[in-house]
């Protein structure tokens, strides 16, 4: 991990190309990176992280655990005071419908919130090794953990790629 | 690739890059002006005149209200239902659209989804005032109780309970949510102490690396689905707790699309409303440009062409189904005591749209801000027939009634129009309110080979 390494290789790329050039290298080197981007682009997820997020698992679940409940409360509370109104049924499926439906939405959402929060790793108080407040302007970073002796290729590496700086800086 | 052409279309002098988005949406967030501080005040000072009424109401009883027989549901409910719709359209333009990949969205749905938010928080305050004893409103919510007494779960109104607070928590979270890197964006420009803290707790530690994309824009998605179907269910119960009734005027089974489509019409209205000055005030000509007023015009059209059909649906059902007191309400509503608002609102929400047909009416902006406040006056009067109309003339003559408006509901009614512009005031200068990175996501990024922001064609 980028936090637990002893030394922290910043490259910062005005060009979204370049960064993801550094990223492959950084990649076939089996090293562990971070690449920071003011916005979200597919060319980005492509190279970094092509497999599907678990985060609709989390919300698949969270959903179906909402409807069942809503349905619960709906039938559980009629039958704990059967109260018959209109000759219709004390338990009238269509009716419950309406509560079951909302928090379907309401667990699924909730849910999706908290995966946010698991995959994401936020709230966080820590500060981001190699986080530069430019990344979330107009600058693309790439921030790469290494050993001390690793740190001259790697900026080798970074500038070869179109870095416009490169920096070292402490791991956290 | 559609949005990068449409961008280009958009901004025809010279492409937007990534830090001029910044540079105009946080220079937003600079200490206030004067203007500010008035509009500011101006807000609190309605929402004074609201909150002295309500407690004025709480201390002297709800006779103060105006409400009698027959007349049971009245300025609070259509102020209720007015002011569910205009969220609607937050929804509609942050959510459906974001899943349509519609382009025209990005930079007004911030301003649509803030908007969403603080009108339920405003719809939310006045089924409470409406119940006279406010303590009570738990009574609402299914909770154990010694009595062992549940809420009646084939009740419309206890859909409404579900759907409204259903329908606030997924718009605040969502609106949440797509603020944080938005935030992260200003905590980084922040200069002072209280700035810094403030986007320093509420961005999360968001730092926008390539595993937090990944799973923010995966989340973001089931988000939009999970809020697309609350566009249509919200306005739909809420309709059902008129057409669930026998209520002449009321029992319709045209009422939910009806008012789904009522909502998103009167919520683009607002959205153009408060997008003109916005744009005037902070200068944002270069992101919210006439091609983004063109779609929202189109949009009204829409939406307006689906109101008027339903009214004239409403106006046929009752004479097709020969039912004389469903007939006798629709003869009384355009010829009746009423009779203004009933061509108050045909004139606002049917026959002044029809203008938009005409192509530079949609992008005049002066002719837009003032079509949005009729439509916003048609939208109010279109809940104002419905509620009171239907209840002034029930079945029998003898159940008949009028109604005299009383000083306290206009000023608890002008007082949520101070609620909900405090909130939007105090959002405007304190957090980004056009969504920097949706609209970076339509900007092509800067590429050294080839790709649509390649240097040579770059503005770097």
């Amino acid at each position: 991990m980028v936090e637990s390494s002893s030394r922290a290789v910043v490259g910062v790329f005005t060009y979204m190309d370049d960064a993801l050039e550094a990223v492959k290298k950084v990649k076939a080197a089996n090293m562990d990176y971070r690449m920071y981007s003011p916005v979200p682009r597919h060319e980005i997820e492509e190279v970094t992280y092509p497999e599907k997020s678990p985060v609709r698992m989390m919300s698949l679940v969270g959903a179906v655990t909402g409807c069942a409940c809503g349905f619960a409360l709906a039938i559980l509370c009629s039958l704990d005071w059967p109260l018959r109104t209109s000759a219709k049924n004390v338990v009238s499926i269509p009716a419950f419908f309406v509560p079951g439906y909302e928090w379907t939405i309401l667990f699924g959402g909730l849910s999706t919130l908290l995966a946010i929060f698991i995959f994401c790793k936020i709230p966080s108080v820590l500060r981001a090794a190699g986080y530069d407040p430019r990344f979330s302007n107009d600058k693309f970073g790439v921030v790469v953990a290494c050993s001390t002796g690793q740190v001259e290729d790697m900026k080798r590496r970074m500038l070869d790629s179109g870095a416009d700086e490169v920096d070292v800086r402490d791991s956290l | 690739m559609e949005h990068t052409q449409n961008q280009h279309d958009t901004h025809k002098d010279a492409p937007v890059t990534y830090a001029e988005v910044n540079d105009t949406v946080l220079k937003m967030l600079e200490p206030p002006g004067t203007g500010w501080f008035l509009l500011l005040f101006t807000c609190l000072f309605f929402l004074a005149i609201g909150a002295s009424c309500w407690f004025y109401q709480m201390w002297s009883g709800f006779g103060e209200s105006g409400k009698s027989h027959p007349i049971g549901w009245g300025t609070y409910i259509t102020n209720f239902v007015f002011w569910v719709g205009i969220a609607h359209s937050g929804t509609l333009i942050s959510a459906v659209l974001y899943l349509f990949r519609a382009a025209f969205r990005q930079p007004i749905y911030r301003l649509a989804e803030a908007m969403t938010v603080f009108a339920v928080m405003t719809a939310g305050l006045f089924p409470i005032i409406h119940l006279g004893r406010p303590w009570y409103a738990l009574w609402l919510m299914p909770y154990p109780n010694q009595r062992a007494l549940w809420p009646n779960f084939r009740s419309p109104l206890l859909w409404d309970v579900f759907a409204v607070s259903t329908y606030f928590t997924i718009s605040a979270t969502f609106f949440f949510v797509g603020l944080i890197p938005d935030i992260a964006a200003a905590r980084d420009r922040a200069t002072t102490k209280f700035r810094k803290a403030l986007y320093g707790v509420t961005c999360l530690g968001w730092r926008g690396n390539h595993i937090q994309w990944k799973h923010f824009q995966a989340a973001y998605l089931i988000f939009a689905a999970f809020a697309t179907p609350l566009v249509v269910s919200v306005h739909s119960v809420v309709s059902w707790d008129f057409a669930m009734s026998i209520v002449p005027g009321w029992h319709a089974t045209i009422f939910p699309p009806y008012f789904v489509a009522g909502a998103i019409f009167s919520g683009v209205a607002m959205v153009i409303t408060l997008a003109i000055p916005l744009r005037k005030a902070f200068g944002l000509e270069r992101l919210i440009t006439p091609v983004h007023f063109d779609a929202m015009s189109k949009l009204i059209l829409l939406t307006s062409g689906v109101v008027s059909y339903s009214y004239i649906t409403e106006f046929y059902t009752a004479w097709f189904s020969n039912n004389p007191f469903e007939r006798f309400q629709f003869w009384f509503r355009p010829f009746g005591e009423f009779w203004l608002a009933f061509w108050g609102m045909t004139f606002c929400n049917c026959i002044f749209p029809q203008l938009l047909w005409v192509k530079s009416l949609r992008t005049n902006i002066p002719f837009l801000f003032v079509l949005s406040i009729f439509i916003n006056i048609g939208m109010w009067l279109e809940r104002f027939n419905i509620i009171f109309q239907s209840l002034t003339r029930e079945f029998i003559p003898a159940a008949w009634g009028g109604y005299n408006f009383s000083w306290v509901e206009v000023g608890i009614t002008v007082g949520a129009f101070g609620w909900f512009g405090m909130w939007m005031t105090l959002f405007i200068k304190f957090f980004p309110s056009v969504a920097i990175t949706e609209i970076k996501e339509i900007i092509p990024p800067p590429m050294r080979r080839g790709g649509h922001g390649a240097v040579a064609g770059h503005n770097h």
